[in-house]
C-alpha cells in the first residue's frame, strides 16, 4: 500500500517537471514561428476579419459611418450589376482555363520530344511569363491595334479584311484577352506539365509500344493517365487565376468596351477605390471570397473522390 | 520525316511566341514616329538608334521605379525566405502541442488572394501609415505561406541522425536550424525565393493602390500610371515597356534552370 502510493507520488512529480518542460519546449517551439506569424496576422488574419465586420457598415474612406447590418448584401444581391460582372468572370474562366491546359499540354508534349534546340524552344514559351502584366498588356493593346496593330496585318496576309477591332467590339474582346492571358501564363502550365511527363516511367512506353500500341492508344492510356494529378492541380490553379483577372482588362480595356469586361475584382476596385464605398466593396469580396472558397471545396470534393 | 515536321511546328511555335517580344523592340528602336508595318520595316535596321531610351529614361522616373521594384522585391524575398524557414524548421523538428492549430492557421492563407481582402487591407495599411510607403509592399508579401509549406517538406527530408548528432554535439534548437536544417534545404530556398521575386517583381494591383507618388513607385504599377496620362507614341510606350522587360529578361537567361525548377516545384507541391 504505502510503496503504491510512494511511486504514485514519485510518478506524480515527474509528471509535474515534464510538463513544466513540455510547457517551456512549446514556447520555444512557438518563438520560431512568431516572425512569420506577425505580418501574417497584422496583414492577412486582421484583414480577413476586419474585411467582415466593414461589410456590414457603411464605411467610406473617412471611416466608418454607420452600422447597417446585412443590407450591403441584400443591396448587392438586387443588384443586377453583381450578377452581371460575376458572370464575366466566371466567362474569363470559361475561356482560358480550358485553353490554356490544352495549349500548355500541347507544348509540353512537343517539348518533351527530342527536338532541335530543345531548351531554346523550351525558354520561348516560357519566357512571356517572366513578365509583368503591365509589360504583357501593353505589348498586347498594341498588337490588337485595328490599324497598325501586326495582328490585324497578319490576318490580311491570310486574306481576311482585317478590320476586327479586338479590344473595342465585345463578340472579340474576350478572345483577346484571352490570347493574350494564354501567352502570358502557358509556359506555367507547360512547366509544371512537362515536370508531370518525367515522372511517367519510359518503360510504361516501351512495354506498350512491344504490344503494338500506336501513338495515340499510348497518349492515351499512359501519357494521360500518368498526368491526372498535375492536371487536376492546373485547373484547381488556373481557375483562381482566371477568377482573379484584373491588371489584363485594367489596362487594355479599362473594362470596355461599355463594360463588357468589368470583372468581379475590377467591380470591387471600382467601388472601392473610385466611389469611395469601403464597406459595400467589403460585402463584394466577402461574396466573391465565398463563390471562390465554394468551388475550392467542390473541386476538392470532386479530386478527393476520384483518388479514394 | 516525321520528326522533320515536329521540329518546323516546334521552331514556328517558338518564333510565334517570342513575336511580342521582338516586335517589342524593333519599334522601341525605330525613330519616334516610325511605324513598324511591311515585312520591309523589318529587314530594314539602318535606321535602328537608342534615342528613344535616352527620352524615356530623361522624362521619366523609370530608373528610379526599376531600383524601387528591385530593393522591394529583394528585401520580401529575404526576409520572407528567413520568417518561413523558422516557422518549417518549428513545424517540422520541434514537436509542440499547438503544432496543429499554428499550422492549419497559417495554411489557411493559401485560401483566400490579397484580391480579396483588398479593401481592409488598405484600411489596415492607412492606420499604420504605410499607404506610400516602400514598406506597404513588403510586409502584405510577408504573409504568403507557400515558403513554409514548401521548406517544411524539405526539412522533412533531413535525416534524424544529422539532427541527434548535433544535439549530442550540444546544439539547441537555434543551432540545429542555422547549422544542420538552413544548409541542408539551401537549394529549396533558392528555388522558393526566386518564385517569391518574380511575384513580387510583377505584383501589380496591390502596389497600384498603395502607391501614390512617383518616386516611391515600382515598375509594374508606375508603367501604366506614365503611360496612360500622355498622348505618346507607340515607339515610346514600347521603350518604356521593353525598359521593364530588359532585365527580367536577362535574369531568366541567366538563372533559366533555376527559375523553371523553381516554379515547377512551387506549383505542383503549393
Amino acid at each position: 500500500m504505502e510503496t503504491i502510493r510512494a511511486e504514485s507520488q514519485a510518478g506524480a512529480a515527474a509528471a509535474r517537471r515534464t510538463r513544466r518542460r513540455g510547457w517551456r519546449s512549446e514556447l520555444q517551439a512557438i518563438l520560431y514561428v512568431v516572425p512569420f506569424l506577425i505580418p501574417f496576422a497584422v496583414f492577412y488574419l486582421w484583414p480577413v476579419l476586419r474585411g467582415a465586420w466593414m461589410s456590414l457598415h457603411v464605411w467610406g474612406i473617412q471611416g466608418m459611418e454607420k452600422y447597417v447590418g446585412l443590407d450591403n448584401y441584400g443591396k448587392l444581391l438586387r443588384n443586377p450589376d453583381f450578377y452581371k460582372y460575376l458572370w464575366h468572370s466566371f466567362s474569363f474562366v470559361l475561356l482560358c482555363t480550358p485553353t490554356v491546359i490544352v495549349l500548355g499540354l500541347l507544348l509540353a508534349l512537343i517539348v518533351h520530344q527530342k527536338i532541335w534546340v530543345r531548351t531554346f524552344i523550351r525558354s520561348a514559351f516560357f519566357l512571356p511569363y517572366v513578365l509583368s502584366v503591365s509589360v504583357i498588356s501593353f505589348i498586347w493593346l498594341h498588337l490588337f491595334d485595328p490599324k497598325n496593330g501586326p495582328v490585324n496585318a497578319l490576318l490580311r496576309l491570310f486574306g481576311s479584311s482585317g478590320e476586327v477591332n479586338w479590344l473595342t467590339d465585345k463578340h472579340f474582346v474576350w478572345w483577346a484577352i484571352t490570347i493574350a492571358t494564354d501567352w502570358w501564363t502557358v509556359g506555367f502550365v507547360m512547366v509544371l506539365f512537362l515536370a508531370g511527363l518525367q515522372e511517367i516511367p519510359a518503360d510504361h512506353y516501351e512495354a506498350a509500344k512491344i504490344d503494338g500500341a500506336g501513338a495515340w492508344s499510348r497518349f492515351r492510356h499512359i501519357t494521360l493517365p500518368g498526368l491526372s494529378r498535375v492536371t487536376k492541380i492546373q485547373i484547381f490553379y488556373q481557375i483562381i487565376a482566371s477568377l482573379k483577372l484584373f491588371g489584363q482588362v485594367q489596362i487594355m480595356t479599362g473594362g470596355g468596351p461599355g463594360d463588357a469586361t468589368n470583372t468581379m475584382i475590377r467591380y470591387i476596385y471600382v467601388t472601392g477605390f473610385k466611389k469611395d464605398m469601403f464597406g459595400l466593396a467589403s460585402a463584394q469580396s466577402i461574396l466573391f471570397c465565398v463563390i471562390m472558397l465554394l468551388f475550392a471545396a467542390i473541386q476538392f470534393k470532386l479530386t478527393d473522390r476520384k483518388d479514394g | 520525316m516525321n520528326k522533320w515536321v515536329l521540329n518546323v511546328i516546334a521552331a514556328l511555335l517558338a518564333l510565334l511566341f517570342i513575336f511580342p517580344l521582338l516586335w517589342m523592340l524593333l519599334v522601341s528602336l525605330k525613330p519616334d514616329g516610325t511605324s513598324v508595318y511591311s515585312l520591309a520595316d523589318w529587314v530594314r535596321w539602318s535606321d535602328l538608334n537608342t534615342d528613344n531610351y535616352v527620352k524615356v529614361v530623361r522624362d521619366s522616373e523609370i530608373l528610379r521605379w526599376t531600383w524601387n521594384s528591385l530593393v522591394i522585391g529583394v528585401l520580401t524575398t529575404v526576409i520572407a525566405i528567413l520568417f518561413s524557414s523558422l516557422a518549417a524548421f518549428s513545424f517540422s523538428k520541434l514537436p509542440f502541442r499547438t503544432r496543429g492549430l499554428f499550422y492549419i492557421v497559417i495554411v489557411s492563407g493559401l485560401l483566400i488572394p490579397t484580391e480579396a481582402i483588398l479593401i481592409p487591407l488598405y484600411e489596415t495599411t492607412l492606420h499604420l501609415k504605410l499607404i506610400d510607403n516602400i514598406w506597404a509592399i513588403i510586409l502584405p508579401g510577408l504573409t504568403n505561406p507557400i515558403g513554409v509549406l514548401l521548406l517544411k517538406q524539405f526539412m522533412d527530408g533531413v535525416p534524424r541522425d544529422y539532427i541527434e548528432a548535433a544535439q549530442i554535439d550540444g546544439s539547441r534548437n537555434f543551432g540545429l536550424w542555422w547549422r544542420v536544417c538552413l544548409p541542408l534545404t539551401k537549394s529549396a530556398m533558392v528555388s522558393v525565393g526566386i518564385f517569391y521575386f518574380i511575384l513580387s517583381w510583377n505584383n501589380f494591383l496591390w502596389p497600384y493602390l498603395s502607391i501614390t507618388s512617383a518616386e516611391n513607385m515600382i515598375l509594374s504599377a508606375g508603367l501604366p500610371t506614365f503611360l496612360s496620362n500622355n498622348t505618346m507614341s507607340l515607339n515610346m510606350i514600347m521603350t518604356a515597356s521593353a525598359i521593364a522587360a530588359i532585365p527580367t529578361i536577362v535574369v531568366f537567361i541567366l538563372l533559366q534552370r533555376h527559375i523553371v525548377q523553381g516554379v515547377s516545384m512551387s506549383g505542383i507541391k503549393g
